[in-house]
């Protein structure tokens, strides 16, 4: 008995869903690393390249709906099948959402002042590493259907809660020393908060890629941080 | 929680020296629809012949192991077989009405049976059965002509309609909708879901999609055993076999 489908043409296309999510994936990825690098250096100038790369990622989103009805219509997939077209439904909208809050993120460079203390953004940086690590954690474990990384995932999210508070805290502090700081302040909390939005969406990823593996979900509350607390 | 209606323990089958079924495990729960896949040969239609002992017409053919409906031996030699098939009834692949009339073909049944004494019992006998097997309204005008002259798709309702109307159990449905086109199957289906309220249902089928519309316990046999049983929903979102998830996405080389 193989693994292979009899009908190769099955196989091609659940192959091709698989490659495409895949392709969506990293390039959700490098528009996450180049927002939050946009933020750090605020560097106006790849903010236009930010906002296209988001194009891409919904176009990538438009064409896995497509190949996941196309696959539901042809295949009436069963069991892993079936768990793996409807997890890639899932997982492509969670990482359309990704990018919109790059893009967001990105939009927020414009107004910020070029001379941003180094304490201030040391922690958004902190947290946006943090992310960016989750995100390639999850699509690791995506490409290994790795259950395990997965959950890891999903409980290391209250890590970045608790990040998520601290680079607040400090964009409060900053804003509380001087009250002409608040234009700006505001948009650096709405990235901060923009990071955790991500973080979020990536435990979904977590939860779907643990279902799509062992066909349960995760039992039991999700450990939360600071953050999400109240 | 469904009562178990019929009981398999250690079922096995042989058609001379050829084994058929290996220790079969198998419960059937009252008023439910139990569909049974696999590929062709696997043992599936084996396994319902031998809940109404139609296997006994093959003479090269010994069961042995235990069979029991309502905790009643049906192997038991001494079990009255007309009586029992009375109480299992059958609907085959292809739709096969006797060669008479609508009419005559659900009265038969009744008839040698003993039921219906009086022309206007066996009236209301042929009405219910047409009714229950959604073919009334379309033969209702017309009982004195020819089962053999209805559709495909009603001939099948014709021969459900003759299943029920010894008042059975238990019916037993081998394929019924390979040789239908999709309205008419889709009406077995709806009449299926209808039937399950009165009657224990067990369906073999090649279609997996049938198998997740109509029934509520799946049983996948390969090679005359039987591989994996449990709720219909599990089996085709997560089964616990390999085996299962290699036959039901595909995958069976």
């Amino acid at each position: 008995m193989s693994n292979e489908h009899t009908v190769k043409s099955y196989e091609e296309e659940l192959q091709f869903l698989k490659d495409s999510l895949i392709k969506m994936g990293s390039l959700t990825e490098s528009q996450l690393s180049d927002a939050m690098d946009a933020v750090i250096k605020v560097d106006k100038d790849s903010i236009d390249k930010i906002i296209k790369s988001d194009e891409e990622i919904n176009k990538f989103r438009s064409r896995i709906d497509t190949q996941i009805m196309n696959l539901l219509v042809k295949r009436a997939p069963m069991a892993i099948d079936l768990r793996e077209t409807i997890s890639s439904l899932k997982i492509s909208q969670d990482l359309e959402r990704i990018g919109d809050l790059s893009k967001s993120n990105a939009k927020k460079v414009k107004p910020l002042p070029l001379d941003l203390p180094d304490e201030l953004l040391g922690n958004l940086k902190r947290l946006g590493e943090l992310v960016m690590k989750q995100l390639n954690d999850v699509l690791d474990s995506y490409v290994n259907k790795n259950f395990d990384k997965a959950k890891e995932v999903w409980e290391k999210d209250e890590q970045v809660d608790d990040l998520t508070y601290i680079a607040m805290e400090s964009v409060i502090d900053f804003l509380s020393k001087d009250k002409k700081n608040l234009d700006f302040s505001t948009h650096l909390i709405f990235a901060t908060k923009n990071l955790e939005r991500a973080g979020d969406h990536i435990t979904n990823i977590a939860e779907t890629i643990c279902y799509l593996v062992k066909g349960e979900y995760l039992k039991g509350r999700r450990p939360k941080g600071k953050v999400t607390q109240e | 929680m469904s009562s178990i209606k019929i009981k398999s323990k250690n079922l096995n089958v042989y058609y001379g020296n050829k084994q058929a079924l290996y220790d079969v495990n198998l419960d059937l729960n009252e008023k439910e629809v139990t569909a049974l896949i696999g590929p062709s040969g696997c043992g599936k239609s084996t396994f319902i012949r031998c809940i109404n002992r139609m296997n006994d017409v093959i003479d090269i053919c010994k069961v042995t192991g235990n069979i029991e409906m309502d905790g009643v031996e049906i192997n038991d030699k001494n079990l009255d077989v007309v009586s029992l098939r009375e109480r299992v009834g059958m609907v085959f692949q292809k739709p096969n009405p006797f060669p008479k009339s609508i009419y005559d073909n659900i009265s038969y049944g009744p008839k040698i049976h003993g039921k219906g004494e009086t022309k206007s019992e066996l009236d209301q006998i042929v009405e219910n059965s047409l009714k229950k097997s959604a073919l009334w309204e379309e033969v209702k005008d017309r009982l004195d002509e020819p089962g053999t002259s209805l559709s495909g798709g009603q001939q099948q309702r014709l021969c459900i309609a003759r299943a029920i109307s010894v008042n059975p159990e238990v019916i037993l449905m081998d394929e019924p909708c390979s040789a239908l086109d999709p309205i008419a199957t889709a009406k077995i289906e709806e009449l299926i879901d209808e039937l399950k309220k009165t009657y224990t249902i067990v369906i073999v089928t090649h279609s997996m999609a049938q198998a997740v519309r109509v029934s509520q316990k799946t049983g996948f046999f390969h090679l005359g055993k039987l591989i994996e049983v449990g709720k219909t929903e599990k089996i085709f979102k997560n089964p616990d076999n390999k085996m299962t998830q290699d036959y039901i996405t595909g995958r069976f080389g």
